[in-house]
Parts: structure tokens; sequence; C-alpha cells
């Protein structure tokens, strides 16, 4: 039975998703990915770039993912040498503007992981926005040994 | 007219408010831990015992190794990952006879959630080389006081997470005599990594030759 409902949430949850359809707001989304994680870890991140071309500014108001109990957005403050981690309640996406959701800044956070996120898989995230719009973003999970463009430039 | 002043100054003055509330007290927390060392000293450094999944490892039993000591939490998704992911890189850049004289460890400031067996399945994703320690929150308090590393447990009423801890993500580098010689900033490229353990190893790391601190006996003293 439970099974069955699982299966039944998540057919409606992803249809609803997809039936937004992803250019309906206007905010294309690229390079999306999260990162995989070492065995018993509870919680990841999703990255990727957010670019408005509606004509009106929009925002980041929230998210949903299957594999995980909450996905909740996320930021990092670096001050003074410390890093401290805070939810925050929107991402501003100006009009024209392109937005990063990169390591050691802006990111959805997954919590409570109900599956391993394993390198070449790839996980749906449901993004939320202001207007009540919702996109489905499918991004691959990418090894941590691998970080992306961005920040922190590494060997290959 | 003569009501914009009042009003500006309202809400220059509420957000100065909303910004001391937000931002101001976790730097506070930093910057007592900042003048309990001393901000013009640098940190000292030194000799700690915490625990691994082996057993009490003091960095005592570490000499004739150059050191990585980092500072984190295995719930942090982002910050300490990516400099762990550094590291690994690093590691694998060295030979192994570089490789044989150098111990990463990863300190736990959340023995809470972190227990020793955790850290070991948690560090052994990353690389071999990588041993987590962590303690009772008196002993890494004490740790960490000696690098100069801070951490605050930041509640988190409004996030899944309950709570996060803020830190530093400073990567410590201590010489094969114990001293503390470098800190490596956060984000700092696997090739300033190896080239500060190079630096530190000196000829005997890089050159073949005799080494007094066989690979070997230096594993056997980690162990209790």
């Amino acid at each position: 039975m439970k099974r069955v409902a699982t299966i039944l949430g998540s057919v409606v949850f992803l249809g609803a998703a997809v039936n937004a359809g992803p250019a309906a707001n206007g905010v294309e989304v690229r390079d999306a990915y999260a990162r995989a994680v070492p065995p018993g870890q509870s919680n990841s991140a999703m990255f990727m770039q957010l670019t408005n071309d509606s004509g009106t500014d929009r925002a980041l108001v929230g998210a949903e993912s299957p594999v995980c109990k909450a996905a909740e957005l996320h930021t990092h403050i670096h001050q003074g040498g410390m890093m401290m981690m805070r939810r925050i309640d929107r991402i501003d996406l100006p009009a024209g503007k392109t937005v990063a959701l990169q390591p050691g800044g802006l990111h959805v956070m997954l919590i409570g992981l109900k599956q391993p996120l394993v390198p070449g898989e790839s996980v749906d995230l449901t993004l939320i926005f202001a207007d009540g719009s919702r996109q489905l973003v499918k991004g691959p999970v990418r090894s941590i040994g691998m970080p992306p463009m961005g920040g922190f430039h590494e060997p290959h | 007219m003569k009501r914009t002043i009042p009003i500006t100054a309202i809400v220059l003055l509420t957000g100065v408010l909303v910004w001391v509330i937000w931002l101001w007290h976790p730097v506070a927390d930093q910057s007592r831990v900042g003048r309990q060392l001393g901000l013009a000293a640098p940190p000292p450094g030194g000799d700690f015992t915490l625990r691994s999944w082996q057993g009490p490892l003091s960095t005592k039993d570490l000499r004739g190794k150059v050191l990585l000591i980092y500072f984190g939490y295995t719930w942090c998704p982002d910050i300490c990952p990516t400099n762990l992911a550094l590291i690994t890189n690093a590691l694998k850049a060295l030979t192994p006879r570089e490789l044989g004289r150098v111990q990463v460890l990863f300190v736990s400031v959340d023995p809470q959630r972190d227990t020793p067996e955790r850290l070991r399945e948690y560090t052994a994703y990353f690389h071999p080389s990588i041993l987590g320690v962590t303690g009772t929150p008196a002993q890494v308090t004490a740790a960490a006081g000696l690098y100069g590393a801070a951490y605050h447990r930041a509640q988190a009423a409004d996030s899944a997470m309950g709570y996060t801890v803020d830190h530093s993500a400073y990567t410590y580098v201590v010489d094969p005599a114990g001293r503390l010689a470098k800190v490596l900033d956060h984000g700092t490229n696997s090739d300033r990594i190896v080239a500060a353990i190079r630096s530190l190893l000196g000829g005997a790391g890089v050159k073949e030759g005799p080494i007094s601190d066989p690979q070997g006996t230096m594993q056997r003293e980690q162990r209790p």
C-alpha cells in the first residue's frame, strides 16, 4: 500500500512539475548538478546557473526533490575567515541577469537524503518561483573530486 | 519634504538593526575567539590527543611527518568537501615516498554527530591518508584553540538541518618537527598544497635514500 501511495505521489508530483514547463517563466537553468556524497552522508547540495530572460524580475523561493526529505535555499556568508551557512527565503533573479548557485555560495541544500547520490545518476529538482510557477530540473550527480567551473581550479 | 529625513533615518536605523541581528552575532563570537588568542599573535600550534576509529591519536606520535590539520564537520555540505577534495588531489600528486611522510587529520568540531566510526567512513571516501579524529567538546575546543581555528554552533530552527556549525576553513600545515609552519586559506588549490607539503618535506621527501622514520614504524605508532 505504502509503495503504491509513493509511486502515485511521485507520478502526481512529477506530472505537476513537468506541466509547469521549463520555459513557462522565462528562467533558463543550465549546468545543474548535485554533489556525490560519501557513504552515510545525509546531506548534499545542488548547484546551477539561472538566467532570467523574461524581462521581469523573478525570485526562487523554494525547491523540492524526491531524493531528500527537505530541499532548502542556502547561502554561505564568508566573513572574517568564518564560513557561515544560512537558510534564506529567496534568491532574487533580476531580469536579464544570470545568478550562479555554486560551491562556496548560494546552493540548494538537499537534507535527509533518502538514497545515496552516485556519480552518473541524475537528480530531479523542482524549483519554485515567487510567482508560483514551478520548473523541473534534472541534474547529474558529480563526483566531489571534480568541482565544476567557478571558484576552484583543479587539475583534471 | 520635511518628513523625508525622519523616514530616511528610520529606514537606515532599521537596516542597521537588521544587520546587527542577522550578521553581527556570529562575527562577535568569532572575534571573541580571536581576542582570547590575541589577534596580534599568530596561533602557536602544538600537540593534542583526540580519538580516531583506531583509538587515541596523539600528534606527538606523528613526528617526522608533515601534518595537514583541518577543522570541520561531516554534515558540512560544501566547504569541507571542497577543501578535502583539493587536499585529496594534492595527495594524489605526491610520490608514494612523499605520501608516506604526510598525514592529514580531519578534526570534527561536531562530536555530537561525528563519531570516530562515522569519521572513518567519511574520510575513507576521500583518501586513505586522511584520518578523522574528534573528542569531547572540551578536547576539541582545546585543539582548535592551539591552531586558532574558530567554530560556533548556530541553531537553525528554520531549517531541517537543526543546527549548523560556523567554522573557519583553514588548513594548518605542521612540519616534521611538530611546528605549525603554514596556514592555507579556504579553497587553496591542489598545486599550492603540494608545494607547501614539499617545502616542508625538504630533500628527504623527494630524493631516494635512508629516512629516519620508516613508514611502517610511524603507522604502528599511530595505533594505541
